[in-house]
């Protein structure tokens, strides 16, 4: 009788569970599988926004337009988009991984608790800036006559020189990938320092004992117990980077040059949005989240099979 | 004197890297506070000045009356408070009962959900964007708030942590909650979402944030000036009056407070809640 009873708690218990979890599960359904499968299905179309004709069947010709090599030469095409992308995203990553990991070591090497605090928060200050504030201060910063230019040369040593930081295609891709770094640097910094601050101070103490110094503790042990954080930071800075859009748009629509900063992300909202070219669009989203899917599979295959036990 | 000898130059090298660092960091955001109280002959000047000669008023009223006075600004940066307010509550609340779900429940397929939901996160909002505007065409949701909010109702992250934060709730509460007679709903509300303090505050931030630097979906769904957000009205602004940089600076120094007033209320859980992201891994 009592296995009975219980057995109905259970049951009902099973019912609430589930309860709570529809809501969510029909969001999901609705605004990101039905999507996204809705983008796969119509990146076979020829759809336009707006045309009354019933969409025509393509098969692959979206992908095979957008990995036309042909168009390799036209300096808006989806090749070059990757391009920018890819250049965008390894300008920017590379020096927020090494910089952010110098820096949270560095901040811990500091004895004062209370600077290490302020420097936390000091280099965070830029996280809270919404993007497009951060792009219209840093355009102010890179006009001819802004500080930009007035810091450059008196760093270089060539008064009076324009660096074309809007400009010039590689200065207006230095300039988004300085935005960019600006305002997620502090953000990696505090992932390193609790990275770090996840290492037991008992190894640090054993390898003093031991008679390392500074500089071996950091090679020989630091990295290679951080190995996992600067994956899971490296990846989630990449995939950061390919969601870029905001500054490129900003810089855009302010006059800049398209093609160099022509990313991914903004060439779908061009493509998609204000041509209208929506199963185009979808392609390009397509790959988008191909590329994307990749780099988080990479990730949790490198997270499982690195994890350190202490 | 004894101080000063054990300053090596490593040592030395390291100080000047962080200030250096520093000063990269946290010139811009200064450069912001005090242009936003020059005239544009000031800030335009080689070399700059740094300290602003009297106060342009102008520049703020500029910056709030709009490019053609109509006060848009106010309208706008009412719209980014209610979209993102509404985004963390609900992002909060849901994710919490979700989450709850989850973790204190056993029913059939429990773990198919949480795979599922957790596949989602796998899904970047710039790929399904162009589906996403065509079901607000479709369902005729344009210029509204809902259209503006619809899409980032819950998210997975956000599951994802309440569920990890719950599994080690104690169970015996709950069940002394149900043998005193309280129905499920109620032990929800009452005991397990007072309990998760530390998330919801960490969650509500990020979503907030998240949708108060949000311009890719408000450039979708809202065309009418009275509904666009203040990540668009900074962006036109800064085109039609892209020689006023004072006013220019004003408007994004206005557009920030908000996030600087909860930075300043809740830094510890802006700093925790990056952190956060670091228990993704394993």
């Amino acid at each position: 009788m009592g296995s009975k009873k219980s057995f109905s708690i259970e049951k009902k218990q099973a019912r609430w569970g589930f309860a709570f979890v529809v809501p969510s599960l029909v969001f999901f359904s609705v605004f990101n599988f039905y999507p996204i499968l809705n983008a796969f299905y119509m990146s076979f179309f020829n759809r336009k926004a707006l045309s009354k004709a019933p969409p025509k069947f393509l098969g692959f010709d979206n992908y095979l337009r957008l990995f036309n090599l042909e168009t390799a030469g036209n300096e808006l095409s989806f090749l070059n988009s990757l391009k920018s992308t890819l250049v965008f995203t390894l300008g920017t990553f590379i020096p927020l991984l090494i910089i952010s990991l110098i820096l949270a070591v560095f901040i811990s090497f500091l004895s004062s608790n209370k600077s290490k605090k302020f420097l936390q928060v000091a280099y965070y200050c830029p996280a809270i800036l919404s993007s497009v504030v951060a792009a219209t201060i840093w355009m102010l910063i890179f006009d001819p006559r802004g500080l930009g230019n007035q810091w450059m040369n008196a760093l270089m040593g060539t008064p009076g020189t324009d660096h074309r930081w809007l400009v010039d295609p590689v200065m207006e891709q230095v300039s988004t990938m300085v935005i960019y770094f600006w305002k997620y640097i502090g953000y990696f910094v505090i992932l390193f320092i609790t990275g770090l601050a996840s290492i037991p101070p008992t190894i640090y103490e054993a390898s003093t004992i031991d008679g390392a110094n500074k500089w071996q503790t950091f090679w020989r042990i630091t990295l290679p117990l951080l190995k996992p954080t600067v994956v899971l930071v490296s990846v989630m800075a990449m995939l950061q980077c390919l969601k870029t859009f905001s500054t490129q748009y900003m810089l855009y629509s302010n006059g800049a040059p398209r093609a160099p900063i022509n990313v991914i992300t903004f060439n779908i909202y061009i493509t998609g949005i204000q041509q209208q070219y929506l199963s185009r669009a979808s392609a390009m989203s397509i790959v988008l989240f191909i590329l994307m899917l990749s780099l988080t599979l990479v990730q949790f295959r490198t997270t499982k099979s690195e994890n350190v036990e202490y | 004197m004894q101080k000063l000898k054990n300053i090596t130059l490593p040592k030395a090298l390291m100080v000047l890297f962080l200030f250096v660092m520093l000063l990269f960091t946290l010139m811009p955001i200064v450069f912001m506070l005090t242009a936003s109280m020059m005239s544009t002959r000031q800030i335009v000047r080689m070399p700059f000045n740094w300290i602003p000669e009297g106060f342009q008023w102008e520049n703020f009223a500029k910056a709030i009356m709009g490019n053609d006075g109509t006060y848009i600004f106010l309208r706008n940066i009412s719209n980014s408070l209610i979209v993102s307010t509404t985004v963390a509550v609900t992002t909060v609340m849901l994710a919490a009962l979700t989450g709850y779900g989850l973790a204190k429940f056993k029913f059939k397929g429990r773990n198919t959900v949480f795979m599922m939901i957790m596949a989602t996160m796998m899904i970047p909002f710039e790929a399904i964007m162009i589906p996403l505007y065509m079901v607000v065409m479709v369902l005729r949701i344009q210029n509204s708030y809902i259209g503006l909010i619809l899409p980032f109702l819950v998210s997975a992250f956000g599951i994802f942590q309440m569920k990890q934060y719950l599994t080690t709730f104690p169970s015996e509460f709950l069940d002394a909650a149900r043998v005193d007679g309280m129905g499920e709903f109620g032990i929800f509300t009452r005991i397990v979402f007072p309990n998760c303090k530390p998330v919801i505050a960490t969650l509500a931030i990020l979503s907030f944030r998240g949708q108060w630097d949000n311009l890719l979906w408000p450039l979708l769904v809202s065309q009418s000036d009275k509904m666009k957000t203040i990540p668009q009205y900074i962006s036109n602004f800064a085109l039609e009056r892209s020689t006023d940089e004072g006013a220019m600076m004003a408007a994004a120094l206005l557009a920030s407070i908000p996030m600087f007033l909860l930075f300043m209320s809740l830094t510890k859980y802006f700093i925790g809640g990056s952190a956060v992201y670091e228990s993704r891994k394993g």
